[in-house]
């Protein structure tokens, strides 16, 4: 339906894609498009929890970096007015400073959107191409957790139950020596089980539940497309940016557009997608 | 055709000097439903282990174990993985992978197939099974039964020939237990799968399988037909007969012939035919109310887990003399394991009261559902030592409990039934004047099941008070002084075993649904065996 639901190596392209790009243009339109698009897709995506989460972290985050900078950094030629300690604070810092707060928070609001897409399973379908035995250590280690965490709370009830303190550092320490020996010796079994459905033939193959289909193509080359054309940008000098001396950018160019439209790819299919089912749905 | 044969298999485990399996024959023709009991430690898990070849232990080992006409020693491994499915007993231990459908396909990505193939073979097993409606889930989010549905599907995805399985049931509760049977059988039936299965809950099985193997001591004893064997163990005079179902322990007590019934319909049959033209006469349940102290008294009592979740105990009253066996039964999920929890003062009900006698101590002993969970140190000794430093009382209380011998052991290397006594032992040197017990026989056999039964008697003869929640009727039926149904959050109905089991019709022994238009007040196999002496 969603963004969500495409091949997990869309997905992928698409996050490498954004988060590079977010973090190595500086030219302000550049890095205006990225922090609208992150968090208009991160509050899509997570609704009030990315709003709270935002207000709450990131815009004091956003504050204290623009403000850091101009503190340590003097270079620039329009001087506002002079610190206390005799350095003067300018404008060019100021717009460096700012510049820097925005990248670091879309980068961020990238990555909180990226961890609701990319789950555990799409990581493994992703690695396990790859490195099939990755992708199995990393499911056992999500099995093993939840399971010992389980049984941890087994033994520290069991322990309350015959009066043992279980507040007292002694007793935990005594019950995660037993954890350990119950770890390992689960494990045999754990292993027995593996070795009889064959593990350790040669030639294991890593199955996923994700199918490359048409849409999926379709995805690949115009996200690759954009990635394309914007590079091309970058290199012919339309985005470049300097702060200091003094500010001077690029000035406008069709790149902005590429640009927003790679990073607008997810808000655009889930709204369209959004639209079309309540289209289908007001026919019925 | 013949799948599996196997001619005068004798095996030794490293240092030790008799042998755990001593000269075994049997062959397993392609399709055969087999079941082997027998006592645990009589040589069933060595055996299945010898089946595939992944497992065999280490050892010393003479014979010859033919699949399908060749050695299993020469078996390569790819085929060993696929044609013999192999189940073990822990339901948790066997899963590796941390989603439902990841399992499912674990041993197919071993095996090398392609992705198509793979999605084709986990969505038939889905089907098959019934996994669709948690196909996307993570195992740690699965009851018990569904673990082991789970094993058991990913096994069947790789399509064996074979299915070996070694007390898969033994964890689970009655429902999931039957469940899994029922699947067990249904790949039998539907697919022609061999199965090989050992297993000690008889009374479900018995109607299943074509042929029993009972073991002893490392060696077949009966090797025959479910009706034939149960007359042979008879025979025989063999412990393992106290093992069979109902129906068939009261007919071959009755009667001398071969077509002893396995279900309860057709137990019930035979004996209204027995009884057509006869006069009963029963002595009607004399009820001794004990004239003991309460030691404790729960009264109206309410809980919830969180403030804004449901009520698990509503309105929850029950009152427990001193030197009571008190069995709770019931369904899953029903709140008996909060209501101990209750009584044991780990959680504290926002509503009603729970009453001490001031006149005792009462200290209350628990011992929780997986008896592993008490063991800390290294030794059986070591683990009694921890609750007192005295000596002779530890060796005291081994005896008494008959572990004197497991003291130097590992307490995770003993078996299920050790374990429990090994458990019990350490709980009891607290000196409770309330045992809460929460499911004591899971996964015990008959024979360990009998030997618990003992020792809570000496218990009771002791002053001790025992409140149990169990799933096993027939346990309660036979040793408790009370039984109740838990139902919902709270207690239906309380009563002596006669009164109680005879008054359900569903929730009863096995004895007492055959024979409840005969006899009212029956309920134990041992009663049903003495009204019928005494009435023909």
């Amino acid at each position: 339906m969603s963004f969500k639901t495409y091949h997990p190596i869309v997905n992928f392209i698409y996050f490498c894609a954004v988060i590079m790009f977010s973090m190595f243009f500086m030219h302000p339109v550049f890095l205006g498009i990225s922090f609208i698009c992150s968090l208009l897709y991160s509050v899509m995506l997570n609704g009030g929890k990315a709003i709270k989460f935002n207000i709450i972290y990131m815009l004091p985050l956003m504050l204290f970096a623009a403000i850091i900078n101009p503190a340590f950094n003097h270079d620039g030629i329009t001087i506002l007015f002079y610190l206390p300690s005799g350095n003067p604070v300018t404008l060019e810092s100021i717009a460096y400073g700012i510049a820097a707060a925005v990248m670091l928070v879309s980068v961020i609001m990238w990555f909180s959107c990226y961890n609701s897409v990319v789950t555990s399973d799409k990581l493994m379908c992703l690695f396990g191409k790859i490195i099939p035995a990755l992708s199995l250590i990393f499911s056992m280690v999500l099995r093993f957790v939840p399971k010992f965490k389980a049984q941890f709370k087994v033994i520290f009830n069991a322990q309350r139950c015959i009066g043992r303190n279980t507040s007292k550092i002694k007793n935990i320490i005594k019950i995660i020596s037993i954890m350990i020996t119950w770890a390992l010796e689960n494990s045999i079994d754990t292993a027995d089980s593996m070795n009889s459905r064959g593990y350790g033939l040669h030639g294991r193959t890593s199955f996923s539940n994700y199918r490359f289909d048409g849409r999926d193509t379709f995805a690949v080359i115009y996200m690759l497309a954009l990635i394309g054309a914007i590079i091309t940008g970058a290199y012919s000098g339309f985005l470049d940016v300097r702060f200091f001396p003094s500010v001077k950018a690029a000035g406008l160019s069709p790149f902005y557009a590429a640009y927003l439209l790679l990073c607008l790819f997810p808000v655009i299919i889930d709204i369209t997608e959004e639209i079309k089912w309540k289209y289908l749905i007001s026919k019925i | 055709m013949e799948i599996f044969n196997i001619k005068n298999l004798t095996f030794t485990y490293p240092l030790k000097e008799t042998p755990a399996l001593n000269s075994i024959n049997f062959n397993v023709s392609q399709g055969e439903f087999i079941t082997i009991c027998g006592k645990s430690g009589c040589g069933k898990s060595t055996l299945l282990r010898h089946l595939k070849p992944q497992l065999t232990p280490h050892g010393k080992f003479s014979g010859d174990i033919m699949f399908k006409g060749r050695s299993v020693n020469n078996l390569n491994l790819r085929d060993a993985a696929r044609e013999i499915g192999y189940v073990m007993q822990n339901p948790d231990n066997q899963i590796v992978t941390d989603k439902v459908w990841h399992e499912l396909a674990f041993g197919l990505e071993s095996l090398g197939f392609d992705n198509n193939i793979i999605r084709l073979r986990v969505a038939e097993m889905a089907s098959f099974f019934g996994i669709q409606s948690w196909f996307y889930k993570s195992v740690n989010e699965l009851s018990g039964g569904q673990k082991q549905l789970l094993n058991l599907a990913a096994i069947m995805a790789m399509q064996p020939e074979a299915l070996v399985l070694d007390e898969p049931t033994s964890q689970l509760d009655p429902i999931a237990a039957v469940d899994f049977l029922e699947t067990i059988k249904k790949i039998n039936r539907e697919i022609g799968t061999t199965i090989i299965m050992s297993e000690h809950r008889l009374e479900d099985v018995f109607t299943m399988s074509d042929r029993i193997l009972v073991m002893d001591k490392g060696e077949i004893i009966v090797n025959d037909a479910p009706q034939a064997a149960g007359i042979k163990l008879k025979q025989m005079g063999h412990e393992m007969f106290f093992a069979m179902p109902s129906p068939m322990r009261i007919y071959a007590e009755i009667e001398n012939d071969n077509n002893a019934p396995l279900t309860v319909k057709d137990g019930r049959n035979w004996i209204t035919d027995k009884f057509k033209n006869i006069n009963i006469t029963e002595e009607t349940d004399i009820i001794h109310e004990s004239k003991e102290d309460v030691l404790i008294k729960l009264k109206n009592i309410w809980f919830r887990y969180e403030k804004n979740s449901a009520d698990i105990i509503k309105d929850l009253s029950f009152e427990v003399k001193k030197g009571e066996f008190f069995c709770i039964v019931g369904g899953n999920g029903t709140g008996k394991t909060t209501a101990l929890s209750l009584v044991s003062g780990i959680n504290k009900p926002y509503r009603g009261k729970i009453d001490i006698n001031k006149k005792y101590k009462c200290k209350i002993g628990v011992l929780p559902q997986n008896p592993q969970a008490l063991f800390l140190k290294n030794t059986v000794e070591l683990d009694l030592l921890e609750i007192t430093p005295d000596k002779d009382k530890v060796h005291e209380m081994a005896e008494f409990m008959g572990i004197a011998d497991l003291l130097g052991m590992h307490p995770y290397d003993l078996s299920g039934g050790e374990q429990q006594k090994s458990a019990l032992a350490k709980i009891l040197l607290l000196e409770p004047d309330i045992l809460l017990l929460d499911e004591p026989t899971k996964g015990l056999d008959g024979f360990f099941k009998r030997k618990l039964a003992e020792i809570l008697k000496s218990l009771i003869n002791q002053g001790t008070s025992i409140i149990m929640v169990s799933h096993d009727i027939e346990f309660c039926a036979k040793y408790a002084d009370k039984c109740a149904l838990f139902f919902d959050g709270s207690i239906i109905t309380t009563g002596t075993p006669k009164k109680f089991f005879s008054g359900n019709s569903f929730y009863t022994t096995a004895a007492n649904r055959m024979c409840r238009n005969i006899f009212k007040n029956a309920v134990t196999c041992e009663e049903v065996i003495n009204l019928c002496k005494i009435n023909l």
